[in-house]
């Protein structure tokens, strides 16, 4: 095999640095991030929240699984953040529906009841 | 590994992409379970399988659900126009959130990992079960975090129930009406 293929091999089998699923979590966090923005459906702006949340988690195991002093603990704060994130979509979509029921609507710019 | 991973990544931020751009929420929610999909395969490329397990369980199958359960009460599943899905920020909030993403990544990307080494996860499900009692070295504070979560979780259960309720003999269901 010439060399030059072999190492091309060896980059496509080489695992990837701590710096790659780093990025892929912060661009994930900031696509959530643009859709909790300029979206008008509020449960679509749940969606958008929980991709940010799994961006943060994406972090998390990778620092847990490349920090020599972390001692893996990370993967038991993301445990403990999906338990939280799995109630925050619990009580939100009963919030959406409570608004839906005596709104007609949930779109969040026209709930403006609270506005002063 | 670097194959899968850049497979991964295409999959985990194209479908982030569909969440926010597709003009219906059905396709939304399952771009979004799409999306959990790719982070659980990361999970597995983390030495994290039983978390990766963790997310299948939670995100692709219960929040899936329950979104789409949201959908099925409040909306009908059809196509809108951008107009109507998007608020006036949209221009705004792409640069913010550009911002947000590009200043993120040159963060991370400038600091030193160099003494960051692959493979210290808890790879075994018994190790993960001993981090989360707080029984092994370094974790104890997850003896008092897990209880705290529990009482969370139950609290969670009973608001959803009570804010959702309707009210007995006051009004009728309107999304059950059209």
């Amino acid at each position: 095999m010439p060399a030059q293929a072999q190492s091309v091999l060896d980059a496509l089998l080489a695992s990837p640095p701590l710096q790659a699923y780093l990025i892929v979590g912060a661009i994930m966090f900031a696509i959530g991030a643009w859709g909790a923005l300029v979206r008008r459906n509020a449960v679509v702006i749940f969606m958008c929240v929980e991709l940010m949340i799994n961006g943060v988690n994406l972090t998390l195991v990778a620092f847990a699984d490349f920090l020599p002093n972390a001692g893996g603990l990370g993967v038991g704060y993301a445990v403990l953040v999906i338990a939280i994130a799995a109630a925050e979509i619990a009580v939100g979509l009963a919030i959406v529906l409570a608004v839906f029921r005596s709104r007609r609507t949930v779109n969040v710019d026209e709930v403006t009841s609270m506005r002063g | 590994m670097t194959i899968a991973f850049g497979f991964l990544a295409g999959m985990v931020l194209v479908s982030a992409l569909g969440v926010v751009v597709s003009r219906n929420v059905v396709h939304s929610a399952l771009f979004m379970s799409g999306s959990f999909l790719g982070v659980a395969g990361f999970f597995v490329m983390l030495n994290a399988p039983s978390l990766a397990a963790f997310q299948v369980l939670i995100y692709v199958g219960a929040v899936t659900v329950v979104i789409l359960f949201g959908i099925m009460f409040t909306q009908r599943p059809q196509v809108r126009h951008y107009r109507t899905i998007i608020n006036r920020q949209f221009w705004a909030g792409l640069c913010v959130a550009a911002g947000v993403g590009a200043f993120l990544s040159y963060v991370l990307w400038i600091e030193d990992w160099s003494s960051a080494q692959a493979g210290n996860g808890p790879r075994e499900v018994a190790q993960l079960g001993r981090d989360m009692l707080g029984v092994s070295p370094g974790s104890e504070i997850f003896a008092l975090l897990f209880q705290v979560v529990s009482v969370l979780l139950l609290v969670a259960i009973v608001a959803a129930i009570v804010v959702s309720r309707r009210k007995v003999g006051t009004g009728v269901d309107r999304g059950v009406e059209e």
